[in-house]
């Protein structure tokens, strides 16, 4: 009477039992990454439960896909997961390829092409790894400065993209045998705007300093500047944890799965490409806890600079020869009756994609069924298992750490 | 020692903020050291610290491939027979492998028999639409669709500006040569000539001379050579051996003979007036 808080409601415990709030984290709000909303029940600060609600950048990726040809696909992939576009176009290649492969004629890619193809993949995963590094860190609060330090080297990359491919980002760099274009014989840019400034590198030159030199200094100074911060191991170690069972429950991929203890990796589990002949390690780290989450990155970094040191000598060695097998002047290719499913290990987990060809010479030349298994999508699953019981500060950041792009998880 | 690792990683900030003015101490006041050096030094592969470019008072220059809005390639204006003539010839490949569908052809027909004619009367295509995937590049047959460097096209007005037409579209092959030397000299080395593919066809079968690219894409470029009674074709030594010559050729053939020169551009008014005259009437009917 009279003290503000009935007596009879107080728990056993000595606990209050107070109202649940229910609080909607985003669409926009920037620290989910895009627009995509959390629906947190919160006791106190604490959280209950958390649902994630997917939807809102949804471009009905997969129906245009069957609307499409075959190979006006190939673009539309660059849009799913758009800081690796690279991986992308390798898991679409990869399944038509198969799909060809079903059929009567068919080539193989060749091997430069081959070869190509992955220091593509391993370089979008440096960029990747180091892109979601730096935002996991913005995410706990460490405004731009490590964001900033780490895409600093994701340019000289983007570059190499740009002067290979065509675009940074939006590459649409491979084909069904093969690959758009070869890699340029210097990096070269032309003066068509004004103010233009104009820049000259030796291709190989700039490959080999990038990959031997500046990455893994870049990788270093990142590993020096974040890991053994205690602010980070206070915020990150034993934050979000995602036991083994669980994550493989979910079927998560890719990092968040590898972080849990898990060393499954398609490069290994289902070797693709030139992988087999390639030496490199699947990362694994045992806690499953964003701290770990942020390590596996930077191993991967790691292995992935270790496959790229590979891929110089064998790209020396191949300069020159076919990047194409088949005939690249048909634009509207003709598929054999049949389905296929191709995977790769993209930076974000296992992205897959299913198509279902209908075979028909006279009929539309379009997948009958195209559908993606986006890891963003299937990773962000188990979000609400990870954050039950944590703090709301720690959503973001486990968020963070699974490492989404929504314009693959909604398509 | 609780707190080392934090300390340690104010001396990578610390160490990021001294890299980035080591060049500006260095050059303090100026001196002999140009903007360009500069910019190349700070984006290059030794800089160390974290440069801004300063758009739009400095921009990368974008490299040959990059690709943007597309363009259609027409003669040059001091071609001798067929200045500003299209390239393209209507086939429509572009519009059927465009994966967002922004490209809308119109085949030109002949007035008086109505049969198809190998050239656009209308082009269009709405580049609020263009995915910019360069599809349409990459697949035309006949080298005459490529991709633009251009990407300030942000205007106040989308509905009449983001429509391009065949007008806004078109432009010279020496601007395609002078954006994309390398991948122009390839194209021209694979068609067998400098010219378009059916010309060069055509000029095989009469056994008529066609401009051959040299062995390297510095080598300058060689106008179209038209066979004439009085007066030899303008032959490929005057042009100087220098990568800008690219553009050159185009200014030694205006500086010559006025009368000629008047006479082309008698020749040219005429066909453009025609062209004109023939797409309306396409456009009224």
């Amino acid at each position: 009477m009279g003290l503000g808080v009935d007596v009879e409601n107080l728990s056993g415990e000595g606990e209050l039992r107070t109202d649940r709030l229910v609080v909607n984290l985003g669409p926009h709000h920037p620290s989910t990454h895009g627009v995509f909303r959390m629906v947190v029940t919160l006791n106190g600060e604490t959280i209950d439960s958390l649902e994630p609600v997917m939807g809102y950048l949804h471009r009905n990726h997969e129906k245009i896909g069957e609307r499409n040809a075959w190979n006006m696909n190939m673009p539309f992939t660059d849009r799913l997961d758009y800081i690796s576009s690279m991986g992308n176009n390798h898991g679409y290649a990869l399944a038509v390829e198969h799909l060809m492969s079903l059929g009567a004629r068919y080539t193989p890619p060749t091997y430069r092409a081959e070869v190509i193809r992955v220091l593509m993949v391993e370089l979008t995963r440096i960029v990747n790894h180091t892109w979601a590094i730096g935002f996991l860190l913005n995410d706990l609060g460490a405004f731009f400065t490590p964001a900033l330090y780490a895409i600093a080297e994701r340019e000289k990359i983007l570059d190499f993209f740009e002067a290979t491919a065509g675009s940074r980002l939006m590459c649409n760099y491979m084909r069904f045998g093969g690959l758009a274009k070869d890699i340029p014989e210097r990096i070269h840019t032309t003066a068509a705007l004004v103010n233009d400034r104009v820049r000259d590198f030796n291709t190989m030159e700039y490959l080999t300093e990038l990959i031997t030199e500046r990455l893994p200094r870049a990788v270093d100074e990142l590993d020096r500047f974040l890991t053994s911060s205690e602010i980070i191991r206070a915020r990150t170690m034993g934050v979000g944890l995602l036991p083994k069972e669980m994550a493989i429950a979910y079927s998560a991929a890719g990092p968040l799965l590898r972080a849990s203890g898990v060393p499954y990796d398609v490069r290994r589990a289902d070797p693709y490409s030139i992988y087999p002949e390639l030496d490199f390690d699947v990362a694994v780290r045992y806690n499953g806890d964003i701290y770990d989450r942020y390590l596996i990155r930077i191993d991967e970094i790691r292995e992935s600079l270790r496959i790229l040191r590979q891929i110089l000598p064998r790209l020396e060695r191949t300069a020159g020869e076919s990047i194409f097998s088949g005939n690249k002047a048909i634009y509207a290719p003709r598929m054999p009756l049949g389905e296929s499913y191709g995977h790769v290990e993209n930076p974000k987990g296992e992205l897959g994609y299913y198509v279902v060809s209908q075979g028909d010479p006279k009929g539309p030349q379009n997948p009958w069924r195209y559908h993606v298994r986006a890891p963003s999508f299937i990773n962000l699953t188990p979000l609400g298992q990870m954050a039950k019981g944590s703090k709301v500060a720690d959503v973001v950041a486990i968020l963070g750490s699974i490492d989404i792009v929504l314009g693959e998880t909604d398509r | 020692m609780y707190g080392q690792g934090i300390l340690k990683g104010l001396g990578v900030t610390f160490k990021h903020f001294f890299a980035t003015y080591v060049d500006d101490i260095r050059h303090i006041g100026g001196g002999k050291v140009s903007k360009d050096e500069r910019f190349a030094q700070r984006q290059g592969m030794d800089a160390t610290g974290l440069f801004t470019v300063q758009y739009p008072e400095e921009k990368i220059a974008t490299p040959e491939r990059f690709r943007f809005v597309p363009f259609l390639v027409v003669n040059d204006e001091d071609h001798p027979e067929k200045p500003g003539e299209d390239w393209c010839v209507a086939c429509g490949i572009c519009a059927k492998v465009c994966p967002p569908q922004c490209i809308w052809i119109v085949r030109s027909e002949d007035p008086v028999t109505k049969r198809p004619v190998p050239q656009p009367q209308a082009f269009f295509i709405d580049i609020d639409i263009c995915m910019n995937c360069g599809y349409c590049a990459e697949f035309c047959p006949f080298d005459a669709i490529k991709m633009d460097h251009n990407y300030e096209l942000a205007s106040t007005d989308r509905t009449q500006n983001h429509i391009y037409d065949k007008h806004k579209l078109s432009k010279p092959f020496a601007y395609w040569r002078q954006i994309a030397p390398t991948t122009a000299w390839e194209e021209a080395v694979a068609r067998g000539g400098w010219e378009h593919p059916d010309v060069i066809k055509d000029k095989k079968k009469s056994g008529a001379p066609i401009a051959q690219p040299g062995s390297s894409w510095t080598d300058p470029y060689v106008p179209p050579i038209v066979e004439k009674k009085e007066e030899p074709a303008p032959a490929p030594e005057t042009a100087s051996p220098s990568a800008e010559a690219v553009v050159v050729p185009a200014a030694e053939a205006v500086s010559e003979a006025d009368a000629e020169k008047a006479a082309r551009l008698a020749k040219r008014e005429a066909a453009l007036a025609k062209k004109r005259a023939r797409q309306q009437g396409g456009e009224e009917s």
